[in-house]
């Protein structure tokens, strides 16, 4: 027969009551349920308006560079790695290993806002504002959104580089990982499916 | 201390996702100068693509693996939802 003690061991967050089996800080968990929640409302809203505005979304959304889209991913996805290894390494009492880890994703979000700096200012230079049409009102107001994340993303992981431990790498972690979990979604939107 | 999913697995999932993003930018055909709307087979394979790229990342860079099967299912349906959302306002602008 499995002791009270026992079973309260089975699970990452004793005491947290639904959320105790959440892995993590369960509050991190609270926060990316809400961010998906947004961002699924903020998809919703430009299904609605792409269904009401066809042609004008089809020749707006040929001014964007899937390719520097996909770039993105690709560098966010490496960044998210690499801050999993950070993980790992804290959990295996590798502070330093750790913070090399974080080091490196860090390096990565500034180079996904580098490259989104690239395509703000072509699109800027361009004379392609946020008040262009209502394509570009979606595709400023939900990158800028999710940047605005990757720049809160990039402070935790500076600070858990400085106060290294278990659960605050975790939980950084997490809302990295939510930063990242957001633009795979935001990429096929905004500049695959057309 | 949660089970962490080991350095073997990401480095696998992170292989998977890196090579589902090139999959999804090639079905897409980045070919700018031949602009068109895509096949639905094509926007389909983007959108399973993305799904499944979203539940690996849940499962094994957010470790939700092991929590209750509950929020397993609460976090894998919001991510369907939301592909639905996307999926249904494409194909309502494509077919109208």
């Amino acid at each position: 027969m499995t002791t009270p003690y026992a079973s309260l061991r089975r699970v990452p967050n004793p005491g947290w009551g639904p959320l105790s089996t959440l892995p993590g800080n369960p509050l991190m968990w609270v926060l990316i349920l809400s961010e998906m929640l947004v961002f699924s409302a903020f998809f919703a809203l430009y299904a609605a308006e792409r269904v009401t505005a066809t042609a004008l979304f089809d020749v707006s959304q040929r001014q964007l560079d899937p390719l520097m889209g996909g770039l993105n991913t690709l560098v966010l996805l490496t960044s998210g790695l690499c801050v999993a290894l950070a993980v790992e390494a804290v959990n295996h009492a590798q502070i330093r290993r750790a913070r090399q880890w974080l080091g490196a994703s860090m390096a990565l979000g500034v180079l996904f806002g580098v490259i989104k700096g690239v395509e703000y200012a072509g699109k800027f230079a361009a004379g392609i504002t946020p008040e262009t049409n209502a394509f570009f009102g979606f595709y400023y107001g939900l990158t800028a959104f999710h940047f605005a994340h990757v720049l809160f993303g990039l402070a935790l992981l500076a600070l858990v580089s400085w106060r290294t431990s278990t659960e605050n790498v975790e939980t950084a972690a997490a809302f990295w990982h939510m930063v990242d979990l957001i633009w795979i979604l935001l990429y096929p939107l905004l500049y695959l499916l057309r | 201390m949660t089970a962490l999913p080991g350095t073997r697995r990401l480095l696998a999932t992170w292989a998977t996702l890196m090579a589902l993003t090139l999959l999804s930018m090639v079905s897409a055909r980045l070919d700018q100068n031949s602009w068109q709307a895509l096949p639905l087979w094509s926007a389909g394979l983007v959108v399973a693509a993305t799904g499944y790229k979203v539940q690996r990342l849940l499962m094994v860079y957010l470790n939700l693996r092991v929590a209750t099967p509950a929020w397993r299912g609460a976090f894998v349906g919001l991510v369907v939802l939301t592909l639905a959302l996307i999926a249904g306002g494409y194909l309502a602008a494509r077919l109208s």
